[in-house]
């Protein structure tokens, strides 16, 4: 997809003042997630679980070639294709040829934010198929065509009303229809694209090397339907999803769900080792399996010894619901299709920090996103970094940085700040509001005072 | 081409790890830090000596009716009987799976999986700590998806206690996909209203088989 992330600001502002029922509908449904979440994990060691996950992660992590290797080799054995992306132009490449090889027309696709990362949708489509989104809330949103505003629901900046408008004119459902007419017409519709599609693309949530098995979580069947029915299932799965051992998914499984929606864990789950059908001498299921491993930028992250553990991310989207700054604007003010906190750390790692500069700096630092994450991801640590490298390159505004280089001069001495103190004292509140970079802070706070007199003098005298 | 990226893929994996300490894998989770079922609140009970792990099967079915499933158990052939007889009169058609014995087929006429009103399959096993029924892809899986009401059959000797062990269970004979089904399909992408039977089947019954049914 093309990144937009330069425009943070811009966008983030026009969505909270041109739509702010957007502000709203996210906040409603983080909010629930979160309870949700924390119901999940009350009975739980929470501490326990996330150690162990994040151990069982960073070992992959740095044992990842030999892992990779392992689950090619099984996935082989069991007849499935497995191919390498080093690219989202190589993943375009590899499904042109799948689709021309086969006479591709219709494809059913299953949730991947990895598909939207490299662009897949309109890819596909300039090559004269037909792609179809059978995630409800992927399904809404191309109908709306926007890319996700969240990694596990896609459709939380629509309203009810929104849907009911575009399912109105689309699908042709009454004004005032019920989400259960609502989803009764999309389920029509799409029930007969997974009939007659020759093709179905997943992603993958974890990919286990022991056995070669691909495991994908959901909650309203698509995924098992796009990865059954269809001739051909073609699964991409970032390189970094990899799981050592057969007995680490059952527990990977559960933290994820409980992670995101608060379940035990989803309504669905495949766990697929090969293709099916005559090939497996089953009696149906896709004939050809296509695994798309893919890099995009995921082996340079990895490299970087200050932002790697970026790549443990299971993607349960528990950091953007739980993300105050998030919340305000939903995924599009990201211009990326990871959002939120750990989109501000993926974004520059696996884009480049120039082209998506403003979102380290989308955060307050709050570290709420660290408390949450099950693979203990220290986000906040990470933003940090990259802020670092931002100024280190030059890449933040001029006046940020004299005005902090002046700062950071009168700070370091004792002298010079008292001096600062008392002189604060005297500038009206009017002059301080429209200093550079305070600006923008102090539109929507209240300025401290300063009393004129410095710290040192209150302190000799005793803080009541 | 594809052979190329895959060197190249793994060289660059190769050597970004190749000054990074190695992180050792930390084994099985402890016992003590897997997520309980719903079976912990049944404080009072006690089997094979742990406190606080009520039957399986009790479990199984507390985690699996709250998240919407439907649970029977069948002590019996003869409330097998009784109980398929009068649930199949809800319906017209059934698709039943591969390897569902004669006896747990409801009489009902035979439809292909997008026709019939009922799908029927036989689980390989099943977890309490999840509420999950574990189903083969080698028993056809379209059954098991495409009708709006799906009845899974599992013998109550199949229901461990996690997950990791019923899925331990399968290990030594994969089939093309194993799937958990635990719950019926439902989605919230509407408005944050919950909606059932978006996709998979909107209604999900685990028939529990006895001992002598």
């Amino acid at each position: 997809m093309e990144v937009h992330s330069g425009d943070y600001r811009a966008r983030a502002r026009r969505i909270i003042e041109e739509t702010p029922e957007v502000r709203e509908a996210v906040t409603a449904a983080t909010r629930t997630f979160v309870e949700h979440r924390l119901e999940a994990f009350a009975d739980l060691d929470e501490d326990a679980l996330s150690h162990w996950a994040e151990r069982v992660k960073s070992h992959a992590l740095t044992h990842l070639a030999d892992y990779l290797e392992e689950a090619e080799a099984r996935l082989v054995e069991r007849g499935a294709h497995v191919h390498w992306a080093e690219s989202a132009s190589d993943v375009h490449r590899i499904l042109e040829r799948i689709v021309r090889d086969n006479g591709v027309k219709k494809v059913v696709k299953a949730k991947s934010m990895l598909s939207e990362e490299v662009g897949l949708n309109p890819f596909l489509e300039s090559c004269g198929v037909e792609v179809l989104e059978t995630d409800l809330g992927e399904y809404i949103i191309q109908l709306f065509g926007e890319p996700p505003s969240h990694i596990v629901g896609p459709s939380i900046h629509r309203s009810l009303d929104d849907i009911r408008a575009i399912f109105h004119e689309r699908l042709g459902t009454p004004r005032d229809a019920s989400p259960e007419r609502l989803a009764a017409a999309a389920r029509e519709l799409l029930r007969n694209a997974f009939l007659t599609a020759e093709m179905g693309i997943s992603g993958g949530n974890f990919l286990v090397a022991e056995t070669g098995s691909i495991a994908l979580i959901e909650n309203e069947g698509n995924i098992r339907l796009s990865t059954s029915v269809p001739r051909i299932h073609v699964a991409l799965v970032g390189i970094e999803k990899v799981l050592p051992k057969w007995d680490d998914l059952s527990i990977f499984l559960q933290v994820t769900a409980k992670s995101a929606t608060g379940q035990p864990v989803g309504c669905f789950v495949s766990i697929i080792q090969g293709p099916g059908g005559s090939a497996a001498g089953e009696p149906d299921g896709p004939e050809e399996l296509h695994v798309v491993l893919v890099d995009n930028g995921r082996s340079r992250l990895l490299a970087d010894p200050e932002v790697w553990e970026a790549l443990r991310c299971v993607r349960c989207g528990a950091c953007l619901n739980i993300c105050p700054v998030y919340r305000q604007t939903g995924g599009h003010a990201y211009g990326y299709v990871y959002s939120g906190p750990i989109g501000a750390i993926l974004a520059p790692g696996l884009v480049g920090l120039e082209e998506t500069l403003p979102l380290p700096f989308a955060s307050t630092h709050c570290g709420a996103c660290k408390d949450v994450c099950p693979v203990r991801i220290p986000i906040p640590d990470l933003l940090h970094v990259w802020r670092k490298r931002a100024v280190e390159r030059g890449l933040t505004s001029g006046v940020e940085r004299s005005v902090l280089g002046l700062w950071a001069s009168v700070v370091t001495r004792p002298a010079l700040f008292g001096l600062a103190e008392k002189v604060a004292g005297l500038i009206p509140d009017q002059v301080v509001r429209h200093l550079p970079m305070l600006r923008e802070w102090s539109a929507g706070r209240e300025l401290p005072r300063a009393t004129g007199r410095t710290f040192r003098e209150l302190w000799d005298e005793g803080i009541e | 081409m594809s052979r190329d990226a895959r060197e190249r893929i793994l060289s660059r994996v190769r050597d970004a790890n190749r000054d990074r300490e190695p992180v050792s894998h930390p084994g099985p989770l402890p016992e003590a830090a897997e997520p309980p079922g719903p079976f912990t609140q049944a404080a009072d009970a006690e089997v094979d000596g742990q406190t606080g792990v009520a039957d399986p099967v009790d479990a199984f079915e507390n985690r699996l009716r709250a998240a919407g499933g439907e649970v029977v158990r069948l002590a019996d052939k003869a409330a097998v009987r009784a109980w398929l007889k009068e649930f199949a009169s809800e319906f017209e058609s059934v698709s039943v799976c591969k390897g569902v014995p004669q006896g747990l087929q409801p009489e009902l006429a035979a439809a292909a999986p997008s026709e019939a009103s009922l799908g029927v399959s036989l689980a390989v096993g099943a977890a309490a700590q999840t509420g999950s029924l574990l189903l083969s892809s080698r028993e056809g899986r379209q059954a098991q998806l495409l009708p709006p009401v799906h009845l899974v059959w599992v013998r109550a000797q199949d229901v461990h206690t996690t997950l990791g062990e019923a899925l331990q269970a399968c290990r030594e004979d994969l089939p093309a996909t194993l799937a958990l089904h635990s719950g019926p399909s439902k989605s919230a992408d509407i408005g944050q209203i919950l909606v059932t039977g978006v996709h998979g089947p909107g209604r999900i019954i685990a028939a529990i088989l006895g001992a002598d049914a």
